[in-house]
């Protein structure tokens, strides 16, 4: 293709190339021809008509002149005195003759003035004289001048007594030359007067030959050329029949144009010659300049061609580099769909490997309902983070096409946290590997934050390190916050997800965020995964304002770190304070003991920590022998030497079981519950330990119930006295409504329509009614347009908080609801803890 | 028959019911309430007026009762009948229209032999 392409472009180039060229050449050559033939034309029409007005001029003068003498004769008839000659004498000078003479018929001359003249040709004279013709003729004065002689037929009386056959004038041949301008130096054109013969009359520009035929000789001769006697035969012939004779005259190299013609009252005859030569340069400068014009324009035209040839074949060249390249990125991408499609399965088959394993552990433990609402919960989590990842694939289009939004709101870190162990948890477990989870330095728990991406983000990094760290191999997730640069209202999160796994290689390392890739070794191959998480990841991330970086080494592990700004979300925390217990915290982990220990002062506890089972079997001797025990005492399960559960039978061996010790894990209680309580241990908290972990974990330890205490944070009391409206058109869903809600000691008021709703609370006195309760489908009015009238009235109260209670529960649903102006959207059934929370969270938030 | 076998002749959940309004008499109170319950008989009338705006309202509110008191089976029929009314009349609404019918005239006959055992 691109061959074919180059060749086609060079033979067509070629072609032009050379086609332009003979063009050029073909017009140089017959444009130069076509000049020398014009140029030939013009010089003989204007030598034609040059010799014309030479001929006729010469022809006026000669009549003038004669005509003068004619003139002479009448102003002065022959009377037979000698009083004639000297008025003849002085008219003669007046018209400028130079001689003047009588002449008898033998050829006898009395001149009357100047000096004696003498007629050259005597003969052809006489014969005219004889018939009584006007004449001119050839003749020298006395010293040798030659002279132009005019005749007119007239009898005087001459001094010997003989009557004169004509008058006489003389001029001096230069008179004719000057006339005739024969002798010119500024014109190219010469004249001779020749007479049949060759033979010259007048001759001028340095002819010096006796005859002119000889002189054409001559000159061919010099010029070493042929044919001269073809002309002069041509010439000869053309005088004998008296006919005007043109000719050009080649002689080598030069040209010359020859005109001859007959003039009146004598036997001469006019040649006028002239010379190509100077015409011969203007014409050929001409061409040598048409020729370096054409040359030049064919060069300019040819090196545009030339140019616009190469630009083009440059440019044909990129255009065929860039489809090649576009040809392989579409081969690649493909590869890596295809390649992801089926890949995909693993990431999917995670969660759901949880939901069946945990549904057969539920199967199989019926009576046990504890383990089953275990079970259950961890079947919950991982249907919904399956469902997230199946959302993720659905939207990865999305994501590459930058729409992806982030939904803010607000998140507790703690629960972020719980769940994603959780839901790690039996993978750890499947791959026999250590998990550790750390949390310190928490400046807020509960932020605003996008809970399902900054799942998905810890997700994704710790299946791929549980994913790519091979059976017993360690993994660590760590939390931390500190100051953050955007100012006191946000907090920076560092997470740090470490491994000990197969790591990368510097290559893969710099791409490891693109999309559908991963690491082409056989390895790697044997690891499932879609190939989309990290790049996911980097996205999510990146929304978030945030820095993702990644530490690897081949054969060592990785360590991505992540980190985030986040606003602190303003939560009246409930006030978490404990008794000021003496407790004991031990850990392997010095950092989370630290941060434990902190955590524990600030809800009012005092704490200390070690490092192992054997120090801490010290400690609480020690304190058992100063009568002073640790009222509580929290034992990481995984510690070196004796683990946390052989540790905990020590101390209850000493302590005799009146201290409640609990456990502290990453890993599932469920595994080891039945060995820990064998033990002595009363309960468990599950890591990462957040401040309100363990507020919550320990309280249940020290007689509290805790769900007791969470109704009374979130209810009763609170809701007391508010006045609801709600708007239900079914009279038993009302009845059910009004039932259950009064019970929490809410006021009901029913409007059995949209209608009566906006004209009831249009009604009321402002601040009348604290909040709105909705049913969407109703007839007369919809809960939607109630809801716009509403937030449409001229009150101060018309935010009123409108919630929603409808059977639909679609995600557009919820969505329509929330444009129409309502703060929230509950389904049917009513459940009164819900809509206890959502009325309690909008009137508080007013 | 008591209430937790009228429950499992209508195909509810009376569990779920239970934990939610919290007490027995209760529950028996709405319960009884249902037969006169007018949304059906709309559904109906409705229907055969060919208003299937109007059908689609009261299979609506028919749907959120059930909710309300746990009808699970009812619950299902006409939630499907909801979607299917949701744009207007559709295919396989006729189909469902039989169901609901069905299952309304088992659930109101449960609860009317429920009736008669607390007043005979």
């Amino acid at each position: 293709m691109k061959n074919r392409i180059t060749r086609f472009l060079a033979v067509s180039a070629v072609e032009i190339l050379t086609l332009c060229v003979a063009v050029f050449l073909f017009l140089a050559f017959y444009m130069n021809r076509r000049s020398t033939e014009t140029i030939t034309e013009v010089g003989t029409i204007y030598m034609t008509g040059m010799n014309e007005r030479i001929s006729m001029h010469f022809q006026t003068t000669i009549e003038m002149r004669l005509m003068q003498v004619e003139e002479l004769v009448q102003e002065c008839p022959p009377q037979g005195g000698d009083e004639d000659r000297e008025e003849l004498a002085y008219s003669a000078k007046a018209r400028g003759f130079n001689h003047l003479a009588a002449c008898s018929q033998d050829g006898g001359f009395e001149m009357f003035f100047g000096s004696p003249v003498k007629v050259t040709d005597p003969e052809p004279f006489l014969e005219s004289l004889r018939n009584n013709e006007k004449k001119i003729a050839v003749g020298t004065d006395e010293e040798g001048n030659p002279l132009i002689l005019m005749a007119v037929p007239a009898s005087y009386r001459m001094a010997n007594g003989q009557e004169s056959k004509a008058l006489v004038a003389g001029l001096s041949v230069d008179y004719i030359k000057d006339i005739l301008s024969l002798d010119a130096n500024n014109t190219l054109v010469y004249s001779h007067i020749i007479r049949k013969d060759g033979s010259f009359v007048i001759r001028s520009a340095g002819a010096f030959r006796d005859t002119y035929f000889n002189r054409i000789r001559e000159l061919f001769k010099e010029a070493q050329a042929q044919g001269a006697e073809g002309y002069v035969d041509a010439l000869r012939s053309a005088m004998e029949d008296n006919r005007d004779y043109s000719s050009i005259i080649n002689m080598g190299a030069e040209h010359r144009h020859m005109y001859c013609a007959k003039l009146p009252y004598s036997e001469w005859y006019l040649v006028t010659i002239m010379p190509y030569g100077t015409l011969d340069t203007t014409v050929s400068h001409l061409n040598r300049q048409w020729g370096y014009m054409a040359v030049g324009s064919c060069s300019l035209v040819l090196a545009v061609l030339l140019l616009v040839f190469l630009r083009y074949f440059q440019l044909n060249k990129q255009q065929l580099r860039a489809l090649e390249d576009a040809r392989r990125e579409a081969v690649a991408a493909n590869k890596a769909k295809s390649e992801f499609l089926s890949n995909m399965s693993h990431d999917i088959r995670t969660p759901m490997n949880a939901i069946v394993g945990m549904t057969a552990i539920a199967s199989a433990n019926l009576e046990d309902g504890d383990r089953v609402r275990g079970c259950l919960r961890k079947i919950t989590m991982s249907s919904k983070h399956l469902l997230g990842l199946i959302n993720d694939v659905l939207d990865m289009s999305k994501i590459e096409s930058g729409k992806m939004t982030l939904s803010m709101e607000q998140v507790s870190l703690r629960e972020v946290m719980d769940s994603i162990v959780n839901i790690v948890q039996p993978q750890v477990k499947a791959k026999n590997q250590q998990f550790e989870v750390q949390i310190y330095d928490i400046l807020a728990e509960n932020v605003y934050c996008d809970s399902v991406r900054l799942n998905q983000v810890l997700l994704n990094l710790l299946s791929n390190a549980i994913k790519f760290t091979p059976e017993g191999g360690k993994i660590n997730i760590a939390m931390y916050q500190e100051e953050s640069p955007l100012g006191e209202k946000h907090v920076r999160n560092h997470i740090v997800v470490e491994d000990t796994g197969i790591g990368m290689s510097e290559e893969f390392r710099k791409k490891v965020f693109e999309s559908f890739v991963r690491e082409d070794n056989a390895r790697v191959n044997k690891t499932e995964g879609t190939g989309l998480g990290m790049a996911i990841t980097k996205y999510i991330v990146d929304a978030m304002k945030g820095a993702i970086a990644v530490e690897s080494e081949k054969g060592k592990g990785t360590r991505f770190h992540v980190s985030l700004d986040m606003e602190k979300a303003e939560v009246e925390e409930v006030d978490m304070i404990l008794p000021d217990w003496n407790m004991l915290v031990v850990d392997d982990d010095q950092l989370l003991c630290e941060s434990t220990v902190a955590s524990l002062q600030e809800i009012g506890i005092k704490a200390e920590w070690t490092q192992d089972g054997e120090s801490a079997l010290e400690m609480v001797k020690q304190r058992h022998r100063e009568h002073r025990d640790y009222q509580i005492i929290l034992l990481d399960w995984k510690l070196p030497g004796i683990d946390g559960i052989e540790t905990a039978r020590r101390i209850n061996r000493v302590l005799k079981g009146d201290i409640p010790i609990i456990l502290i894990s990453a890993y599932d209680w469920n595994d080891i519950e039945k060995e820990a309580k064998e033990a002595g241990i009363g309960g468990f908290i599950s890591k990462p330990l957040f401040k309100s972990t363990l507020f919550y974990g320990l309280r249940q330890h020290m007689g509290w119930n805790e769900k007791a205490a969470e109704d009374t944070v979130n209810q009763e009391g609170q809701l007391g006295g508010y006045r609801v409206l709600l708007a239900e058109d079914n009279e038993l869903n009302w009845e059910i409504a009004s039932e259950l809600l009064s019970a929490e000691g809410l006021k009901l008021d029913w409007a059995e329509d949209g209608r009566a709703c906006v004209d009831k609370f249009a009604r009321s006195q402002p601040g009348y009614y604290n909040a709105i309760l909705m049913d969407i489908r109703m007839p007369v009015m919809t809960g939607y347009e109630a809801t716009q009238e509403i937030r449409a009235l001229d009150r101060p109260d018309r935010d009123i908080p409108i919630i929603a209670m409808t059977a639909d529960a679609f995600a557009e649903d919820v969505k329509k609801c929330l444009d129409c102006g309502m703060n929230a959207h509950i389904s049917k059934p009513i459940d009164v803890r819900e809509v206890a929370r959502l009325l309690d969270k909008f009137i508080h938030s007013k | 028959m008591n209430l937790q076998e009228c429950y499992e002749a209508l195909g509810g959940d009376f569990e779920d019911v239970l934990s939610r309004l919290r007490s027995e008499k209760l529950v028996q109170k709405f319960v009884l309430k249902f037969l006169n319950d007018k949304s059906f008989d709309l559904l109906c009338s409705s229907l055969e007026e060919e208003n299937y705006e109007e059908a689609f309202r009261a299979s609506h509110t028919i749907k959120g009762v059930c909710q309300n008191l746990s009808f699970t089976r009812l619950y299902e029929s006409s939630h499907a009948l909801t979607e299917a009314l949701r744009s207007g009349w559709s295919q396989e609404a006729a189909g469902l229209t039989e169901r609901v019918k069905s299952d309304y005239e088992q659930t109101a006959a449960a609860i009317r032999e429920f009736q008669k055992g607390l007043e005979g």
